[in-house]
């Protein structure tokens, strides 16, 4: 009775009864649960005693080739991150087109790909990449029957990668901001819609990422349509709150005095009113100097956090033996990222936390951790059921070379766009024409970051965006000597409506 | 010499059908998998009539801007502000391509159906259309280079070009609903032509398109 299946990955054919035509002389199954070796229709004892040693041979090769193949993804683009971390976004970029080359159209490996191709100042290139993560996306929009099969038999990386929710948002907004740096404001504006189509289907207040929201409100009014800037805004305050108790982010002044002012632009009086005494803002006066200009500077610091694995060894009573699971975390806090001020023209301003990306990872992580288990804890079964049927009638070999692949081949997902800034900080500053110098200071540290120039037309809004990589450690949060406080300094890039 | 078998499972591996029947429909799901994937494999090509109605994502494509071409085309050659100007003028209006704007929630190239649109316009000769803003700052480069290297005879000189009468813009809209894998799409567009010199608009013509889109929540 053959009731087994291999598979066609794990079918190797080697050895004298290959090449003389015959059936597959080793057979390792991975999916059914016996290891067999036929040496039927063997022309002399001789030949099948070669036989043998060569299917031994040929599984301890692929136990071994199994153990080392399954690396996990955060050890994958470690480098890349490293590169990342110190600033050299070429060899970063380097390292993710290595990636990137060896899966062209994952969902991961085009977001990483994009994101510093962006950082690189290739904003065409950079749309190119993250356009087809968008559009892979969509097309696993679809549950894959046999990914979810797949996933029990291995591990959870062969289901495909569509990123995380608020990852599949994000998208939109580095899409917009490269459109924006090529002078494309109208292409800009369908990336901030396709967002808004992708939230309003969800529909769940708990994905919302209020941050697309706010920087929609921004374009919006970038482009002249305050109506539709006044809607975003009002949605962005709603998101801000709805993701309140995940995030413990709370609405930013910033986004208060944006909607008031755009209520009042308006004519929203009674709307207005509401909005003041919720704000606790009632001496509330919108500036109304139409000639002003005004700088928009969004800085990204630090960078997301990596998933890792760590592995569990539980006792399952219905196997009545300890199993081994693999299953992702993020087992360090978040790091305390040092306040950011802005400096033009000789004028502090301050920067405001608008997106905290690095809450976003967790929450997102916490919410599908009891899934993750559920799934490793029942492949860890299907795993120690097939090892134990083997060690009833076969070989210790055969065991040895089971229990090595089904334990090399178990690792937890740790996929995720991680070149993503561990949080975003906006300040939007009304001036009057000019030219002015802008830079970054860190009062932590004493030492400027960045100085550069930037004009400003009457009426125009500029923004300005700075990818800061590594994080500064705030004095609160420094304990010993070791302190990092090298400050890198990147060209910042301005574009200009 | 009876050839040495060694069948390492036994019967009693596969012999309890129970145990082993979710590691069997998992394994022959993995295998049909496989199969499924590598016959993916391969390029194939088929020509079709470019009036073939090929949706694919459900996003916008060579249809809809065939669609859009013909119904503006139909309307504009239809109304009277052609054989209004004519009979004024005595002559036929000229038209320049303005910016048609993308507001929908695609990247759509607008310069499909608007070439469509240029095309029959200038053949049906009632319409003349002189170069857009981006197009006449290659003539007018080349018309600089002539001034230095052409024939005198050939030379054509600065300051002869036609002003237009009338600009053609436009604004594409869209209107999305979506839940749960179910999608109407609806796209409006809207072209205007506007009398360059009284800001009066002549024409307006516009294109509804509405479509569903139903994504499985399966796949193998």
């Amino acid at each position: 009775m053959n009731r087994c299946v291999a598979p066609a990955a794990a079918v190797v054919c080697s050895g004298p009864g290959a090449r003389a035509g015959r059936a597959c002389c080793s057979r390792l199954s991975i999916a059914g649960s016996c290891i067999r070796w036929r040496n039927r229709q063997s022309p002399t004892g001789l030949m099948s005693k070669h036989l043998f040693s060569f299917s031994k041979a040929a599984l301890i090769v692929i136990s071994v080739l199994f153990l080392q193949g399954c690396a996990t993804s955060a050890l994958k683009t470690a480098e890349m991150r490293q590169q990342l971390y110190a600033g050299n976004y070429q060899s970063a970029l380097a390292e993710a087109d290595r990636v990137h080359q060896s899966k062209p159209d994952g969902v991961m490996e085009n977001l990483n790909l994009g994101m510093l191709l962006r950082l690189s100042g290739d904003y065409a290139a950079s749309n190119k990449a993250l356009e087809t993560a968008k559009r892979k996306i969509d097309a696993l929009y679809a549950t894959s029957v046999s990914e979810q099969g797949g996933a029990l038999l291995l591990n959870d990386e062969v289901i495909s990668y569509q990123g995380e929710r608020y990852e599949q948002v994000l998208l939109h907004l580095y899409m917009a901001l490269n459109y924006l740096s090529l002078q494309q404001p109208d292409s800009a504006r369908v990336e901030l819609l396709q967002s808004q189509v992708k939230l309003n289907e969800w529909g769940e207040p708990k994905d919302d990422v209020a941050f697309m929201r706010y920087f929609s409100g921004i374009l919006f009014e970038m482009l002249g349509e305050q109506s539709d800037a006044t809607v975003a805004y009002r949605k962005a305050v709603d998101a801000y709150k709805n993701t309140q108790y995940k995030y413990r982010l709370d609405v930013p002044l910033q986004l208060k005095k944006d909607l008031l002012r755009s209520l009042a632009l308006m004519g929203m009086d009674n709307e207005l009113a509401v909005y003041k005494k919720q704000f606790a803002m009632n001496d509330f006066m919108p500036d109304k100097k139409k000639q002003q200009a005004e700088i928009i500077v969004i800085l990204e610091k630090g960078m997301v956090p990596q998933r890792e694995q760590i592995v569990l060894q539980t006792w399952s009573s219905e196997l009545s033996s300890m199993v081994r699971i693999a299953v992702p975390s993020y087992p360090r806090p978040p790091l305390h990222l040092s306040n950011t001020q802005l400096r033009i023209a000789e004028q502090q301003y301050t920067t405001q936390v608008v997106a905290d990306i690095d809450a976003m990872a967790r929450a997102s992580l916490e919410e599908n951790l009891p899934l993750i288990t559920a799934r490793a804890i029942a492949r860890a079964a299907i795993k120690k059921k097939s090892e134990r049927n083997v060690a009833e009638n076969s070989t210790a070999m055969a065991q040895l070379a089971l229990m090595a692949f089904n334990m090399g081949s178990e690792i937890a997902d740790t996929r995720g766009w991680n070149t993503l800034p561990q949080q975003i900080e906006l300040a939007r500053i009304a001036l009057p024409p000019g030219r002015y110098q802008l830079g970054f200071y860190s009062p932590a540290t004493g030492s400027s970051a960045y100085q550069g120039e930037i004009e400003l037309k009457a009426g125009e809004k500029v923004i300005a965006n700075q990818r800061w990589t590594k994080p500064v450690l705030s004095a609160d949060s420094v304990s010993g000597p070791g302190r990092l406080l090298i400050i890198p300094i990147f060209p910042l890039q301005i574009f200009l409506r | 010499m009876s050839l040495p078998q060694r069948t390492l499972s036994a019967g009693s591996v596969c012999a309890s059908p129970m145990r082993n029947r979710l590691v069997y429909t998992l394994g022959l799901l993995f295998l049909l998998s496989l199969v499924v994937l590598s016959s993916g494999c391969g390029t194939k090509v088929t020509r079709v009539d470019t009036d073939t109605v090929t949706d694919l994502s459900g996003e916008w494509n060579d249809t809809d801007s065939r669609l859009v071409s013909r119904e503006m085309i139909d309307d504009v050659l239809s109304r009277p502000w052609v054989s209004n100007y004519t009979r004024v003028h005595n002559r036929p209006p000229t038209v320049i391509v303005g910016e048609v704007r993308n507001l929908s929630h695609e990247h759509i190239n607008t310069r499909t159906f608007i070439s469509d649109l240029e095309r029959e316009l200038i053949n049906s000769g009632e319409i003349d259309f002189v170069a857009s803003a981006t197009e006449r700052t290659a003539v007018r480069d080349e018309r600089l280079d002539q001034d230095l290297n052409a024939r005198e005879e050939t030379r054509k000189a600065m300051g002869q070009e036609t002003g237009a009468d009338f600009m053609l813009q436009g604004t594409i809209n869209t209107i999305i609903d979506a839940v749960d894998g179910e999608q109407a799409r609806f796209y409006q567009v809207d072209l205007t032509l506007i009398d360059m010199l009284s800001n009066r608009k002549v024409w307006i013509g516009q294109k509804k398109i509405k479509k569903t889109i139903q994504k499985s929540g399966w796949r193998l």
